[in-house]
C-alpha cells in the first residue's frame, strides 16, 4: 500500500470505500497494540521481587543468600533520595521492599505505604541489635515493627589531610563553612542530610527544629556557607572523584565515601566533628501493595545476613545491623570508619535525627531549595 | 478537492447496501472523511498534549494541603510567583542563557549549513549525516562528556596546565552558567544545522548571479540576498532551540553549579522534594506563557526586519 497514491485518491475523490476502511483499521490496530504492551508491563513485576533502594545498594553482593535460594537476584531499583523514592511510589511504582530511614519512616507510615514485618520469619532477626530496631514510631498498631534495621552511620565531613589545614584545631563543622576554602566545598543537595547539618551548626537542638526561630537560624547558615560552595549533588560518585582529584578538600559525605577513597589511597579522613556528626538509621521495610510478600521477606533476611554485613562495614563503611557481623573487625578498624560494635555508643554520641511531619519536610525543602538557588 | 462530479461514475456507484447510513456518511461528507483519515494523529494530540495541558491547567489553581492537595479553586500560585523575586529573576535567568546558547547555536551553525548548500557539490546526504553523527549519541552522554571536558581535571584543564599557560585548573568551566551555555549551544547543533541547511539550500542561486551582475560583493550579496532569503531557516532554528532549552532540566542540574540552576529545576523540585505540584503546575504554565510571548515577539520583529529589507 502506498501511502502517496492513497492521499492523491482521497483528494480526487478516487478512494475506494475498501482500501479507506482497511488503511483506517491499520491505522486502529497499530494505535490500540502500541498501548497494549506498556499498559501490560505497568501493572505486573516480574514475579522475582523487587528492592527499591538508595543508588548503591542496588548490587549483588548483598543478595549472596537470596540467590543461593533463588538462583537469581531481586529486581534492583535504585532511588536517589527519599523525597525521589515517595514521589516515584505516590505515582503508582509497585515493588515489594523499599528502605526507609529513621527520619522518613513517619513519612512512609503517614502515606499508608508500608505493612508491618513479622519478625517470626526472618532468620537471622535474633542477631539484630534492638538498640537499633527500638526507633521512635517504629511500631504497628498491631505491635510489629514498620522497619527492619539493616545499615546505619553518619553524615559528616569527608576531607583531603593533605590539602586542608586543620592549624592544630579540633575536626568540626567549621570547615565545610571555612572561607579559605571557598569554592572548593561539595555539599549534599537533599534538604535531609544538609539541612540537618545546618542545624547542628547552628546550634539548633533536634526538639527545637520545628520552629520559625530554628527555620531563620538555620537558612541563615546554609545562605552564609553557600558562595563557598563548588556543587550541591546528591550523586556520591560525582563527590568522591572530586575530592580525589582535589577539585574539592572537604565534602559532606557519609560514611561511605571516606571508606572508599582510603581503600584507593587517597589521603582523606572521615572527621568526627566536636559539635556531634548527624547519625542514621535505615532499614527495610514492605510495601503495602508488595506483589510478592514471600520473596520480601527472602530480600530482608538476605540484607541481614553476616555476609551482607560483612560486606556493608568492610566495603562501605556503615554499619550493620547483624552484631555476629562485627565479629571479622578490630575495635580499630571500627573506630577508623566511625564505627563501634555497641552501635548504641556511636548513635548517642552523634545527633540522631528526630521524626519530622510532612509539612515540615515541605517547608523546610521550599527554604532549602531557595537558599541553594541564592535566596 | 470539491468537484465529486467529475468521477468516473463506475468507481462512484452510490453505495446501497450493507455499509449503509455510515458509509454514505462518509461518502457525502468530505471533512468527515479527512478527520477520520487524520484521526491517529488527533488522538495521540488529545491523549498526550491537550488532556495533560489542561491537567497541569487545573492543577495550577489548586494548592497544597500535607500531602494532598486542596482543590479550591485559587490564584495564590500565581501570586506567589508574581511577588516572591526568587521566580522572576530565574526565569529571567533561564531566558538570558538559553537566548546566548541560541545565538552562539545559530552562529556557529549557520556557516556550516552554508558551506554544505553551497560549496559541497556531490554527496550533500553524506555531509549531513556526518555532521549530525555526534547527536546520534544520547543527549545525557553528551552532557556527561562535556563534564569530562570541563572538568578541573578535564580536557581543558590538563592541556593547558600541560602547555603551561595556566598553573592551576580553571575553575569557572564547570559548575557555571558558562558550562551550561556551552554544553546547551553544543547539544542542540543538530537542531540549527538542518533547517538553516534546508532554507539555505532552497535559494535560487540566478538571484546570486543577478546581484554579482549588478555589481554586489560577496558581503553585499550576503547581507541583501542570501541572508534574508534564509531567514525562514534562522527562525525555525531559532524557536527550535530557545524553547526547549528554556525549561531544559538535566544540563543545569549536571554542570550548572550553585549559580547555573534554571527554571526547569525548581519546576523539577516543586514536583520532588518541595512536594507542591500546583506550584510547579503554576511555574510551568507562567513558563509556557513566556515562551510563548518571546517567540511571539522575535516573530514579530523579524517579520518587520524583513519587511524593511524587501
Amino acid at each position: 500500500m502506498d501511502v502517496k497514491d492513497q492521499l492523491h485518491a482521497l483528494q480526487e475523490g478516487k478512494l475506494s470505500r475498501r482500501v479507506f476502511n482497511t488503511s483506517l483499521m491499520a491505522a486502529g490496530v497499530g494505535l490500540l497494540s502500541t498501548t497494549l504492551p506498556t499498559h501490560r508491563a505497568g501493572a505486573q513485576t516480574s514475579g522475582k521481587g523487587t528492592f527499591f533502594t538508595y543508588g548503591g545498594y542496588d548490587i549483588p553482593e548483598l543478595f549472596v543468600p537470596f540467590q543461593a535460594k533463588h538462583g537469581e537476584l531481586p529486581d534492583l531499583v535504585p532511588f536517589g533520595n527519599a523525597d525521589d523514592a515517595l514521589t516515584r511510589l505516590r505515582a503508582g511504582f509497585v515493588a515489594d521492599v523499599t528502605h526507609p530511614c529513621n527520619s522518613n519512616l513517619s513519612r512512609f507510615v503517614g502515606q499508608d505505604l508500608l505493612q508491618s514485618v513479622d519478625t517470626s520469619r526472618l532468620s537471622n532477626w535474633p542477631d539484630v541489635m534492638p538498640e537499633l530496631a527500638n526507633l521512635e514510631g517504629n511500631t504497628a498498631p498491631d505491635g510489629r515493627p514498620w522497619l527492619i534495621p539493616f545499615d546505619w552511620g553518619q553524615t559528616s565531613i569527608t576531607y583531603r589531610t593533605d590539602l586542608f589545614d586543620l592549624e592544630g584545631k579540633e575536626e568540626s563543622l567549621n570547615m565545610l563553612w571555612d572561607p579559605r576554602y571557598s569554592g572548593r566545598i561539595g555539599v549534599f543537595a537533599s534538604g535531609a542530610e544538609s539541612w540537618w547539618i545546618g542545624a547542628i551548626k547552628a546550634g539548633i537542638p533536634f526538639s527545637d527544629i520545628d520552629t520559625d526561630a530554628a527555620f531563620d537560624a538555620i537558612a541563615a547558615v546554609m545562605r552564609e556557607q553557600r558562595p563557598l560552595v563548588r556543587t550541591y549533588t546528591d550523586d556520591t560518585a560525582a563527590l568522591e572523584q572530586a575530592l580525589a582529584s582535589g577539585e574539592l578538600v572537604a565534602a559532606m559525605t557519609w560514611n561511605s565515601s571516606a571508606a572508599l577513597l582510603k581503600s584507593q589511597g587517597v589521603p582523606v579522613a572521615f572527621a568526627n566533628p566536636k559539635e556531634g556528626a548527624l547519625t542514621w538509621v535505615c532499614g527495610a521495610a514492605i510495601l503495602k501493595t508488595a506483589p510478592n510478600v514471600d520473596r520480601a521477606y527472602d530480600i530482608i533476611d538476605s540484607l541481614l545476613s553476616v555476609e551482607s554485613g560483612k560486606f556493608m562495614i568492610g566495603s562501605y563503611g556503615y554499619g550493620h545491623s547483624n552484631r555476629r557481623s562485627f565479629e571479622e573487625f578490630d575495635d580499630a578498624t571500627l573506630a577508623g570508619l566511625g564505627l563501634s560494635r555497641n552501635p548504641a555508643e556511636v548513635l548517642m554520641a552523634g545527633k540522631f535525627q528526630t521524626v519530622v511531619s510532612q509539612d515540615w519536610q515541605n517547608r523546610m525543602n521550599e527554604t532549602w531549595e531557595a537558599v541553594k538557588a541564592g535566596f | 478537492m470539491t468537484q465529486t462530479s467529475s468521477i468516473d461514475p463506475k468507481v462512484t456507484s452510490r453505495p446501497t447496501r450493507t455499509s449503509g447510513r455510515i458509509a454514505r456518511l462518509l461518502y457525502r461528507n468530505e471533512g468527515l472523511r479527512g478527520y477520520l483519515l487524520m484521526s491517529p494523529t488527533l488522538i495521540i494530540l488529545t491523549v498526550g498534549v491537550i488532556i495533560p495541558f489542561l491537567i497541569l491547567l487545573v492543577i495550577s489553581f489548586w494548592t497544597r494541603a500535607g500531602v494532598g492537595f486542596d482543590t479550591t479553586p485559587s490564584l495564590a500560585n500565581y501570586a506567589r510567583v508574581v511577588n516572591e523575586p526568587m521566580f522572576g529573576i530565574l526565569l529571567g535567568r533561564s531566558f538570558w542563557m538559553s537566548g546566548i546558547a541560541t545565538v552562539a547555536t545559530i552562529a556557529i551553525c549557520y556557516p556550516m549549513a552554508y558551506f554544505v548548500a553551497f560549496h559541497v557539490h556531490r554527496n550533500k546526504m553524506f555531509w549531513l549525516i556526518l555532521i549530525t553523527l555526534p547527536f546520534w549519541i544520547s543527549y545525557l552522554l553528551r552532557v556527561f562528556a562535556w563534564r569530562v571536558i570541563l572538568g578541573y581535571e578535564g580536557v581543558i584543564n590538563s592541556s593547558l596546565v600541560w602547555l603551561g599557560w595556566i598553573k592551576a585548573p580553571l575553575e569557572f568551566l564547570l559548575y557555571s552558567p558558562t558550562a551550561v551555555i556551552i554544553t546547551l549551544t553544543h547539544a542542540w547543533a543538530a537542531f540549527a544545522i538542518l533547517p538553516l541547511y534546508v532554507s539555505l539550500e532552497k535559494i535560487d542561486k540566478s538571484l546570486l548571479v543577478a546581484a554579482t551582475d549588478l555589481g554586489d560583493g560577496p558581503v553585499a550579496r550576503f547581507f541583501r540576498i542570501t541572508l534574508p532569503l534564509s531567514m525562514p531557516g534562522v527562525i525555525a532554528a531559532s524557536f527550535l532551540i530557545f524553547i526547549p532549552t528554556t525549561g531544559d532540566y538535566i544540563t543545569p542540574a549536571l554542570l550548572g553549579g550553585p549559580d547555573g540552576m534554571m527554571i526547569g529545576n525548581l519546576i523539577q523540585a516543586q514536583f520532588g522534594s518541595i512536594n507542591n505540584w500546583p506550584m510547579g503546575a503554576t511555574l510551568s504554565i507562567i513558563l509556557m506563557l513566556w515562551i510563548a510571548a518571546v517567540a511571539l515577539a522575535f516573530l514579530y520583529l523579524t517579520r518587520l526586519a524583513q519587511a524593511r529589507i524587501a
